[in-house]
């Protein structure tokens, strides 16, 4: 069986109009991939930054893969989250990427977009916020349906991972 | 002989604890350990250590110099709970009093080479503005009781946290049989 390990952090945030954030992120992989060690999900620390305005959370990823195949190659999805004085949390941002093929160090930004609604809604989000949210997640990292959104740009998340591989080669695999 | 069909690998870490950048404090120390999983065992070196107190030159474009030496080696048989260095920095406060500045951790890097990372450092934050004054009186920030706690993934989502100032590391890693185990780390860098 060949093996993944991912190993880095979700660094931080750049680029949203607010300042304190956390995310929320998962691995997603097809189904030859099982998880041997590691946290699939997780959800960051808030960081409100006092002297940048990029929110840092360096939230650690360790992550053990085996896998028979290829396909389902296991894709990172981010939901960023802004969490006001009053506690109450308004979304910012989804994004995805997919996780590093190539063994090394790599430094990844992930680019996120969040759902527009109408005009009347982009009105009252601007006074009391709020906004439309996805009801499914998995849009967020899989193209199915996507025709039907309308969604605006928001920030960055940086993210730095190094990938090892095992056992690829005896496969034949080349990466 | 063992290298023939060897069952461990060996992780080196040459490195230094540059410096750091604190636009706002002066005369900090740091200390530093070792997180790693249960299949890691340091063999060699110091898992933790204290640096100097340190204050930022006259020439304020240097920010703050530790030159701190971190010489460790780990050796492991499956790269899962890859060691991370968590680094704590502490100063006085307007009262004298040793007050934390900043946590911060990262992972040691995969890849074989040199590297020079620059981590961000964060506080905990007050839950209330009361808290905030009385702990600003006293000299008692909030803290976390066990620094290793921010190098977990599980339990960050309750903590609130101000980043501020950052620490520069330059590591020097070298690796022993982890292609004879058949991992691939790609190739060795230069930076």
């Amino acid at each position: 069986m060949a093996e993944l390990h991912i190993i880095g952090q979700i660094v931080g945030a750049s680029g949203f109009p607010h300042s304190s954030l956390f995310c929320k992120w998962g691995i997603h992989t097809g189904g030859a991939w099982r998880l041997l060690s590691g946290l699939r999900e997780g959800q960051t620390q808030v960081d409100s930054p006092q002297t940048s305005d990029v929110a840092f959370w360096s939230h650690p990823i360790d992550l053990h893969y085996a896998t028979k195949g290829l396909q389902g190659w296991p894709k990172l999805h981010l939901q960023v989250w802004h969490q006001d004085s009053f506690g109450r949390c308004e979304l910012s941002g989804y994004g995805y990427c997919h996780v590093p093929s190539s063994p090394g160090h790599h430094r990844l930004r992930c680019a996120t977009w969040r759902p527009l609604g109408s005009w009347q809604e982009q009105l009252a989000q601007s006074f009391v916020g709020g906004g439309p949210q996805l009801r499914f997640p998995d849009v967020i990292y899989s193209g199915a349906d996507r025709y039907r959104l309308h969604t605006g740009a928001a920030g960055t998340v940086e993210l730095e991972l190094g990938i090892i591989l095992r056992n690829f080669d005896k496969y034949g695999v080349e990466s | 002989m063992a290298t023939s069909n060897p069952s461990v690998f060996l992780l080196m870490i040459n490195g230094q604890i540059e410096g750091a950048d604190f636009p706002e404090y002066d005369e900090l120390y740091c200390k530093y350990c070792f997180v790693y999983g249960h299949d890691w065992a340091p063999t060699s070196g110091l898992e933790e250590g204290i640096s100097q107190i340190s204050s930022r030159g006259r020439d304020t474009r240097h920010g703050l110099v530790w030159n701190f030496p971190v010489e460790i080696t780990f050796k492991s048989t499956n790269p899962f709970g890859w060691p991370q260095i968590v680094v704590s920095v502490y100063g006085p406060d307007t009262f004298g009093n040793d007050v934390v500045r900043g946590y911060g951790a990262v992972h040691v890097p995969v890849t074989p080479g040199k590297h020079v990372k620059t981590i961000p450092m964060f506080v905990p934050e007050s839950t209330s503005r009361l808290q905030k004054f009385t702990s600003w009186l006293m000299g008692r920030r909030p803290e976390f009781t066990d620094p290793k706690v921010i190098a977990q993934g599980e339990g960050r989502e309750v903590t609130r946290v101000h980043s501020q100032g950052s620490v520069s590391f330059s590591f020097n890693i070298v690796t022993k049989d982890m292609k004879k185990l058949g991992y691939d780390v790609g190739h060795p860098r230069d930076v």
